[in-house]
């Protein structure tokens, strides 16, 4: 399950999370190679979205180690903000912040934290806008646009810091179905140019299409993990059997 | 902005603009009610009112001054209070929300008498300075709250998308909260000003020459009672008034990237 070779990017073991008296993550181990997509699925409340989410520390696991690019993140002397701007994040609900125009909402971290010039980051993120096919909205404010372009918006954001991982937390959960589309080509377009990519998502055509392997979640625990062929042709464990023939 | 909302308003139904009815309402009616008010006094009655009037004059700078000196104060006060309350350091939450409890647990006369009177034993504070130290350690408590309030009113998501990006508490805080936190917090924060204003009355307690201070100086030499506290309080309902419509306008002015 480990990657083979080469230092795994991401390398997560045995960690622990508890909401309270509800055990998120129990005892689970992941790594992840450079270039390797990675999408974790499973029923609502498994633990996939505290998985991705302690990976880039927005939440602080209660034990076991979580290593990206080599640096351990609960390490105390690690500097956790200029880690976050290798681990690029999207949101289910967006995130765009709403005082900013689309443009700057791009190239507000690029100018603020890797101290590029205005026009540098313009620059950059147009062809980001370009990229994520919303160059023309580059002037308005997120309100004015689709949930769709939104959360292309929000990739572009991501992107602009040039992370080495990008982490997608349902990015097409909250949108309307006609927009979906627009979303995962963008995603595709992304794995393709050799992204490494974790995302949690219940677009089994995504994972099929994309994945690297598959991660299948439930309860907090690590059930299986495959191929997508082996994962939705020949599912070893019952449970996901069973989440496979209702989602399919 | 205004072209799209006459339009969104009145277009094609028989609902009259927002701009129809804005002569008549009740902001319109106090002000030119008001200023017609002083305006028929002073030519219907010059004598005592313009007299009072020009009397008056000094304690409507001095009002001005303690009020804007003390919104200023109270504003830094507050924010600092604010963000010492969302802190996740517990000593600094501690301390202003201490702060908070005590300040806004003592009437503002009590206050104002303890900084005068209690403290003038110990400090040679001039007047006018322990007008303005006193109402800002008031208000500054009551801003704090509004600041705290409209900071936490802003979507969690909003941190996490700050943060995952790379920005400290600190830059999250002041690129991407604060600036979204002024909408909510603008309108309370206007009226904690209009409300200080009124209170800068109460200094007149203190040998402080404001209005209401300057007023009864001339009442109490001209026994002029029933005029004298006319003009006073049509000086205050104009002021009052016009900084209540600046506070609106300078709120429509930070919502515009809010969709209508």
């Amino acid at each position: 399950m480990s990657a083979a070779n080469s230092q795994p990017i991401v390398d997560i073991r045995h960690i622990n999370k508890s909401f309270g008296a509800l055990k998120a993550l129990n005892n689970v181990s992941l790594s992840m190679a450079l270039g390797e997509k990675v999408v974790i699925i499973g029923p609502s409340g498994s633990g996939k979205s505290t998985l991705l989410r302690s990976i880039n520390k927005l939440e602080t696991v209660d034990s076991g180690s979580i290593t990206v690019d080599g640096q351990n993140i609960n390490d105390p002397g690690i500097d956790i903000n200029k880690l976050r701007m290798e681990l690029g994040m999207v949101f289910q609900s967006f995130n765009l912040f709403p005082h900013k125009t689309v443009l700057e909402n791009v190239t507000l971290a690029p100018i603020k934290l890797k101290g590029l010039s205005k026009s540098e980051a313009d620059a950059i993120a147009l062809k980001l806008l370009d990229k994520v096919g919303i160059k023309d909205k580059a002037h308005v404010y997120p309100s004015r646009l689709s949930g769709g372009q939104q959360q292309r918006v929000a990739i572009a954001r991501a992107l602009a810091m040039s992370p080495k991982i990008m982490l997608f937390d349902e990015p097409t959960s909250a949108l309307d179905p006609e927009m979906i589309g627009e979303v995962l080509d963008v995603m595709v377009t992304l794995a393709k140019e050799g992204m490494t990519m974790a995302v949690v998502t219940h677009e089994m055509g995504f994972a099929r299409e994309v994945a690297d392997r598959v991660v299948f979640m439930d309860h907090g625990v690590i059930i299986e993990v495959g191929t997508p062929e082996h994962f939705f042709q020949n599912p070893e464990n019952e449970r996901t059997k069973l989440f496979l023939s209702q989602i399919l | 902005m205004t072209n799209r909302q006459k339009i969104d308003v009145g277009e094609g139904a028989a609902i009259p603009t927002r701009n129809d009815w804005g002569l008549f309402n009740a902001w319109m009616i106090s002000l030119v009610g008001a200023v017609a008010s002083i305006l028929y006094l002073l030519i219907a009655h010059p004598e005592p009112y313009r007299r009072l009037l020009v009397y008056l004059g000094d304690g409507i700078v001095i009002t001005f001054k303690v009020t804007i000196a003390s919104i200023l104060c109270a504003c830094c006060i507050g924010l600092i209070t604010g963000l010492g309350r969302v802190s996740k350091n517990k000593v600094i939450n501690l301390i202003a929300s201490t702060y908070v409890e005590i300040i806004r647990g003592i009437p503002l006369l009590v206050q104002l008498f303890y900084i005068y009177y209690a403290l003038g034993r110990f400090l040679n504070v001039p007047d006018l300075t322990a007008a303005v130290i006193a109402m800002s350690v008031c208000y500054g408590a009551y801003m704090g709250e509004v600041f705290r309030a409209g900071i936490t009113a802003i979507d969690k998501g909003q941190t996490e998308a700050a943060r995952s990006l790379g920005f400290n508490t600190r830059q999250t805080m002041f690129l991407v909260i604060l600036p979204q936190a002024w909408r909510t917090i603008l309108p309370p924060v206007g009226n904690e000003f209009i409300a200080l204003l009124k209170d800068t009355s109460l200094v007149s307690i203190l040998a402080v020459a404001d209005l209401l201070r300057r007023g009864r100086e001339f009442s109490s030499e001209t026994f002029l009672y029933f005029e004298t506290y006319t003009m006073v309080a049509l000086v205050y309902l104009v002021i009052t008034l016009i900084l209540s419509k600046g506070v609106s306008f300078m709120e429509a002015r930070l919502s515009h990237y809010v969709r209508r």
